[in-house]
C-alpha cells in the first residue's frame, strides 16, 4: 500500500527533507552469499553490442535534416559584452539560425569564466557552425578576474553561507590531547573527461519536444527542460540508451541542450549541440581545487580527542559547496569536531559532482594527517584507526544500517602485513613503502523509483523501468535481479530503460544510488510477476511447477509486474565503508612516484555482480591514481585563463600507469535496508587512493606529502623538507 | 588548401612565402593547422620522396619513430629516445624529422597567445605558468624543446643531410632573438633528408614524464661516449635542444617553480655519465 512520508532524501552527501509516497517493501531479503545468478560474475549483457558499435550513443544520433550548433565562448575569465554581432554569422554559407546573450537564459552579458556561453550558432555541418561561431563579433568589456580562493574568502565573495559544524567541545578536545598534529592541505582542480562529450540531439515533433541526450538522469532533464520551456512535463520525451561516462558531470540538462532546443524551435529542424574535448576542458564542469587546513589531536595511546579544519572549496563562478568536511565528521569516533567550510566563488569554470564529491578531497587530507599522527606516536596506522572506529554515527548517535568496516580492516591485514617485504626492496635511490587509508561515504540511494516486468508465454521476462545505465553495468545489474526473482536464466531477461517516454520514474545515476535504489524496485516487480505466475500454476493444479510451463499456455497473454522502491530504514545512518592499501616505489633523486599495487577492500552490502563490482573498484582507483599523480587543470595565474585545454597538456593516467588492482568485497547484505541489501559502489573506490598513496610515501620516504597532484616537484619539496627536519634532529617520520 | 605528392625533392618549392607545409606522418603539422598556429595553403605529402628506412649510420629522415624503436642497428640513445616518445600509434606515424622539427609544448604558445615565440613581446611563461619550462637559456622565452630524439642525435653529434647542406645537429637549432624567432636554422623550403648517426662505443637516453608513457620530457638526458670523449645532451630544458657544457647542469638559471627540473636534471645527468662510462 502506498504511504506518505516525510524523509530524509541524500545525493552526493546533501540531503533535503522531501514528503514521498513510497510503497511498502514486504519482501524479505535473500539468504546471504552468492545465489543462482545474483552475486555471480556476470559479463555484461550489452557488451557485445558496445563492442561491435552497434549501441546507439547521443554522439551516434543522426536525425533527419539534422543541423549543428556550436557556441560562442566567453575568452575571457571574466568580461561583459557590450555588444554582440550575430550578422557575420549568419552571412556565412550553411548557416540558419544565431541567438545572441537574453535570447535564452542560458546566454548571458556577463561571463564569469573562460569558456562561458555567450551566443550561439547553427548550421549545415559541424564545421560550418565552428566557422559561424568565430565569426560572431563581440566587443568584450574585460574585468577583473579573481581566481585566488583564500581572497575570495577575504573578501567575503562566497556561494553561500560559511558552514560551520560541530560536535562537543574542541578547543577542550585539543586540551585533552598529548599530541596535535596539524597542516595545510591543498588538492587540485581536475576535469571528468568522460569519453562522450556532453552534447544532445534535439527536436521539435509538434508540440512534444524529443531531447537525445547524454545525460545521468533522464527525468531530472525531463523537468529541468519543461519548467525552463514553460512546456507540460509529458510534453519533453528524453532519451538516454548508452552514454559514455559522467562521473557526476552530467546531472543537469546543460546549456548545449537548452541552446540546441531554441535552435531547433527557430528554425524547425532536429539541432546537434556537442561539445568539443577542448570545450569539455573549459565548460563542462570539475572537482574544484580545496585548501584544509587541519588539526589532529591525540592522546598518547591514539585515542582522538579534537579533529578541526578550516575548509575553502574554489568552487567556481557556479556550482555547489561539496562536502571536504564531510570524512572529518564520519569517520571516527571522536567526541570534538569543529569544521568550517567556505564555498569561495570564482572567475573559474563552475564545479559539477565528480566522483564522490568533497569526500575524495577531504579524506586526502584527514587521512595523510592521521598518518603523520601514527608517526609520531609511533602507533601502527591501521592500529590507529581500529581505535578510533565509529561504533555508530558520531554525530548523532544514530546506528549504522550496517558496517563492517572492521571487517574491511581484517582482509587488509596480509596486504599490510606485506610492508616488512616491500620496504626490504628499496634501494639507495629507489624507496618502497605501503600506505594505507580508510573510505566513507554515502550510496544507499532512496525512494523513489519503479520498474516493470513483462512475462511472456515463451518464458522469457522484459524489465521495463526509464533509469539510465552511465556505464556502470545497471543494466546487467537489474536483469540478474529480475532473473534471480523469477529463476530464469540471465539470457531470458532483457532491459527496457533510458526512456521517459517509455517506463516508469527512476533515480538519476549519481551518489552511487542506481543499484541500491532501482535495483530493489525490479526485484519487487519480478516478485509481483512471480506470485502471479504461482497463482496461475495453483488454478492448474501444478504448484511450484517451473516458470517456463506455467506461462507456456498464456498464448498471447502476459503476466505483468510492478514495484516499487520501499523507504530507507528510519533513524538510521546509511554509509559505505572501505580500506585501500597501496604500495609505491619512489625515486628520491628524480621525484618519480610508481603505484606498484593497490588492494582495494570494500563493504557495500550485497553484491550483485562480482565482475562488475570489480571493475568499478579498478576504474574508481586508476581515475583516482591520475587525481593522485598526474592530472591537473591549470590557470595563467594572471588572467584565469585554462592552459590545459587539450589532452596533451592535461595528463590522464595510461594503461601503463595501472597497477596490480586486487579487489575484494565483505559481500554481507544490509540487513535493514531494503529487499536487496546492496549499496552502490559507484564512488567509494576512488575516495581512499590518494591518501593510501600518500601514506605509502611516507612510509617510503619519511616525506610528509601536502598537496595534489604529487609532481615531481611536491615529492621533491617534500624529501628536502623530510631531510631538513631530519638534520634539526626531529624525530623522522620512519 | 591542396594536398600535393611530389614525385621528386627536387620538386619542392624554393622560395619562402607560398603557403606551402610539408607533410609527412602528420602527427605535429595537421593538429598546428587545426588549432590555427601553422597556415599551409598547400600540403606537400612527402613521404613518397624523403629517404626511409636505415643504412648503417644513415637514417632517412622520414624514418617512422616505430622503426628506429625496433632497430637493432641504431645506437642505444636513439633506441630509448624513440621507445619512450609519444605512444605506439604515433610513433607508427611519426618520422625522425618530424619529431626533430616538432614545436615546444609551452601552453601559451600552443593557446596562441602573442608570445615573444610568436612575434610578440612578452614571455608569458616566466610570469605565469613555468612549471614545466626552460632551465637553461630562458631569458628571453621560456619555452622548452620537447623532442627526444633530438637530444640523443645531440649527443651522438649526428650530421643532418638536408635538400642543400650537411650540418652539425646542433647547428640545426637556434635561440630564438628579438631580430629572428625561429628556433631552426633550416632555410624556407629546405628539407631534411638523411641524418647520418656515427656509433659510439657507449650512449644512453633517460627520460623523466609524469605518467609512464606518452608524455614529453621534462627532462630527457642523452649521453654518448666516443673516443675519450662523452657528450651530454638534455630535452625540455631550453628552447633548444640543449648541449651540456662541463657536464653538469650548475649553470642553470632557472625560474621561480621550475627549480625542481635543476635538481631532477643533475640526477639524470649522474645516471647517464655512469651508464656510458
Amino acid at each position: 500500500m502506498a504511504r506518505l512520508i516525510r524523509t530524509e532524501k541524500e545525493v552526493e552527501g546533501r540531503y533535503e527533507e522531501v514528503w514521498l509516497v513510497v510503497e511498502e517493501d514486504a519482501l524479505d531479503q535473500w539468504p546471504e552469499g552468492p545465489l543462482d545468478v545474483v552475486g555471480r560474475p556476470a559479463a555484461r549483457i550489452d557488451g557485445l553490442e558496445r563492442a561491435r558499435g552497434e549501441a546507439v550513443y547521443t554522439a551516434d544520433v543522426q536525425l533527419n535534416g539534422m543541423l549543428h550548433a556550436a557556441m560562442v565562448r566567453s575568452p575571457h575569465a571574466h568580461a561583459r559584452a557590450r555588444s554582440v554581432d550575430l550578422a557575420p554569422a549568419l552571412a556565412l554559407p550553411g548557416v540558419h539560425a544565431a541567438i545572441g546573450p537574453g535570447e535564452i537564459p542560458k546566454l548571458a552579458d556577463l561571463c564569469g569564466y573562460q569558456g562561458a556561453p555567450v551566443a550561439a550558432v547553427c548550421a549545415d555541418t559541424e564545421a560550418q557552425a565552428r566557422a559561424a561561431a568565430a565569426a560572431v563579433v563581440v566587443d568584450w568589456e574585460v574585468l577583473e578576474p579573481l581566481v585566488d580562493p583564500d581572497e575570495a574568502v577575504r573578501r567575503g565573495q562566497l556561494l553561500s553561507e560559511p558552514r560551520v559544524r560541530e560536535r562537543g567541545d574542541y578547543e577542550r578536545g585539543l586540551e585533552e590531547a598529548d599530541v596535535v598534529v596539524s597542516g595545510e592541505f591543498r588538492t587540485q582542480t581536475v576535469l571528468h573527461n568522460s569519453m562522450e562529450t556532453h552534447q544532445s540531439v534535439v527536436r521539435w515533433v509538434g508540440d512534444e519536444l524529443e531531447v537525445h541526450v547524454s545525460t545521468q538522469y533522464v527525468w531530472g532533464v525531463r523537468d529541468e527542460l519543461a519548467s525552463g520551456l514553460g512546456l507540460p512535463a509529458d510534453r519533453v520525451r528524453v532519451i538516454c540508451n548508452y552514454m559514455g561516462g559522467g562521473f557526476g558531470s552530467k546531472n543537469d540538462a546543460g546549456d548545449y541542450t537548452f541552446v540546441a532546443a531554441e535552435l531547433a524551435r527557430r528554425t524547425g529542424r532536429p539541432v546537434r549541440c556537442a561539445l568539443s574535448r577542448r570545450e569539455e576542458h573549459l565548460a563542462a564542469g570539475n572537482r574544484n581545487a580545496t585548501i584544509q587546513r587541519l588539526t589532529i589531536g591525540a592522546r598518547s595511546d591514539g585515542t582522538l580527542t579534537a579533529l578541526g579544519g578550516e575548509f575553502v572549496n574554489a568552487v567556481g563562478w557556479g556550482g555547489w559547496v561539496a562536502a571536504t568536511d564531510g570524512p572529518m565528521h564520519a569517520l571516527y569516533a571522536c567526541p570534538n569536531v569543529r569544521s568550517t567550510l567556505y564555498g569561495a566563488k570564482l572567475n573559474t569554470p563552475p564545479m559539477k559532482a565528480f566522483r564522490a564529491p568533497g569526500f575524495v578531497e577531504g579524506t586526502f587530507g584527514l587521512e595523510t594527517l592521521l598518518d603523520e599522527l601514527a608517526a609520531k606516536l609511533d602507533l601502527d596506522p591501521l592500529e590507529l584507526r581500529r581505535r578510533n572506529h565509529a561504533d555508530a554515527d558520531a554525530s548523532d548517535g544514530r546506528p549504522f544500517s550496517s558496517k563492517n568496516l572492521l571487517e574491511c580492516y581484517r582482509r587488509a591485514e596480509p596486504h599490510w602485513e606485506r610492508r616488512h617485504e616491500v620496504r626490504a626492496r628499496s634501494t639507495d635511490t629507489v624507496k618502497r613503502g605501503v600506505g594505507m587509508a580508510s573510505q566513507v561515504w554515502y550510496g544507499g540511494g532512496g525512494p523513489p523509483s519503479y520498474a516493470w516486468v513483462r512475462v511472456g508465454s515463451d518464458g522469457r521476462a522484459a524489465v521495463v523501468t526509464a533509469m539510465q545505465d552511465i556505464g556502470t553495468g545497471t543494466r546487467t545489474a537489474m536483469a540478474q535481479i529480475a532473473a534471480e526473482e523469477l529463476g530464469i536464466p540471465l539470457d531470458h531477461v532483457t532491459v527496457s530503460l533510458g526512456d521517459t517516454a517509455r517506463g516508469p520514474y527512476a533515480t538519476l545515476s549519481a551518489g552511487s544510488s542506481t543499484t541500491p535504489s532501482i535495483g530493489p524496485a525490479v526485484r519487487a516487480a519480478a516478485a509481483d510477476a512471480r506470485r502471479q505466475i504461482e497463482e496461475i500454476a495453483e488454478q492448474r493444479g501444478t504448484p511450484g511447477a517451473p516458470l517456463a510451463e506455467v506461462v507456456s499456455v498464456l498464448e498471447d497473454a502476459q503476466i505483468l509486474g510492478k514495484g516499487a522502491r520501499g523507504p530507507n530504514p528510519t533513524g538510521m545512518q546509511v554509509l559505505t565503508f572501505g580500506v585501500h592499501v597501496a604500495e609505491v616505489a619512489v625515486d628520491v633523486e628524480t621525484g618519480e612516484v610508481r603505484v606498484e599495487r593497490v588492494a582495494a577492500i570494500h563493504d557495500v552490502g550485497r553484491v550483485i555482480n562480482p565482475l562488475g563490482a570489480a571493475s568499478q573498484i579498478e576504474g574508481g582507483v586508476i581515475q583516482g591514481i591520475g587525481h593522485t599523480l598526474s592530472e591537473e587543470r591549470l590557470l595563467d595565474p594572471a588572467t584565469g585563463a585554462v592552459l590545459t585545454t587539450s589532452l596533451d597538456a592535461y595528463r590522464l593516467p595510461t594503461i601503463a600507469d595501472v597497477p596490480e588492482i586486487v579487489s575484494e568485497l565483505v559481500d554481507v547484505p544490509d540487513r535493514h535496508l531494503t529487499n536487496l541489501g546492496s549499496k552502490g559502489l559507484g564512488e567509494p573506490p576512488i575516495v581512499p587512493i590518494a591518501a593510501a598513496i600518500a601514506n605509502a610515501i611516507r612510509d617510503a620516504t619519511g616525506a610528509d606529502v601536502r598537496s595534489l597532484p604529487i609532481t615531481r616537484e611536491e615529492l621533491l619539496r617534500a624529501l628536502r623538507e623530510a631531510a631538513e627536519r631530519e638534520r634539526r634532529g626531529a624525530p623522522a617520520a620512519v | 588548401m591542396e594536398l600535393r605528392r611530389p614525385s621528386s625533392l627536387a620538386e619542392l618549392p624554393a622560395s619562402p612565402g607560398d603557403g606551402a607545409v610539408l607533410l609527412a606522418g602528420g602527427t605535429e603539422v595537421v593538429p598546428l593547422i587545426r588549432s590555427g598556429l601553422l597556415h599551409a595553403e598547400t600540403l606537400l605529402d612527402v613521404r613518397a620522396v624523403v629517404p626511409r628506412g636505415i643504412d648503417g649510420t644513415r637514417i632517412g629522415a622520414a624514418t617512422t619513430l616505430a622503426e628506429l624503436e625496433s632497430s637493432d642497428e641504431v645506437p642505444d640513445a636513439v633506441r630509448e629516445a624513440a621507445r619512450l616518445a609519444a605512444s605506439p600509434q604515433l610513433r607508427n606515424a611519426g618520422t625522425l624529422a618530424g619529431n626533430l622539427l616538432q614545436a615546444t609544448r609551452c601552453w601559451y604558445w600552443r593557446l596562441g597567445r602573442p608570445c615573444r615565440l610568436h612575434g610578440g613581446d612578452e614571455c608569458f611563461a616566466r610570469t605565469g605558468e613555468h612549471r614545466e619550462h626552460a632551465i637553461f637559456a630562458n631569458g628571453f622565452c621560456a619555452s622548452a624543446h620537447p623532442s627526444d630524439l633530438a637530444a640523443a642525435l645531440l649527443a651522438l653529434d649526428a650530421t643532418v643531410e638536408t635538400t642543400a647542406r650537411m650540418l652539425p645537429v646542433g647547428e640545426l637549432y637556434r635561440l630564438p632573438t628579438t631580430a629572428d624567432r625561429r628556433v631552426t636554422t633550416l632555410e624556407p623550403g629546405e628539407a631534411i633528408v638523411r641524418i647520418d648517426v656515427p656509433a659510439p662505443e657507449r650512449s644512453v637516453y633517460l627520460k623523466a614524464m609524469d605518467r609512464a608513457r606518452w608524455s614529453f620530457p621534462l627532462v630527457g638526458v642523452a649521453a654518448a661516449r666516443t673516443g675519450g670523449e662523452t657528450r651530454v645532451a638534455l630535452a625540455g630544458v631550453a628552447p633548444v635542444p640543449w648541449l651540456l657544457a662541463g657536464g653538469d647542469v650548475d649553470g642553470a638559471t632557472p625560474l621561480p617553480r621550475n627549480a625542481w627540473k635543476v635538481d631532477v636534471a643533475r640526477a639524470l645527468v649522474r645516471r647517464a655519465l655512469a651508464a656510458v662510462a
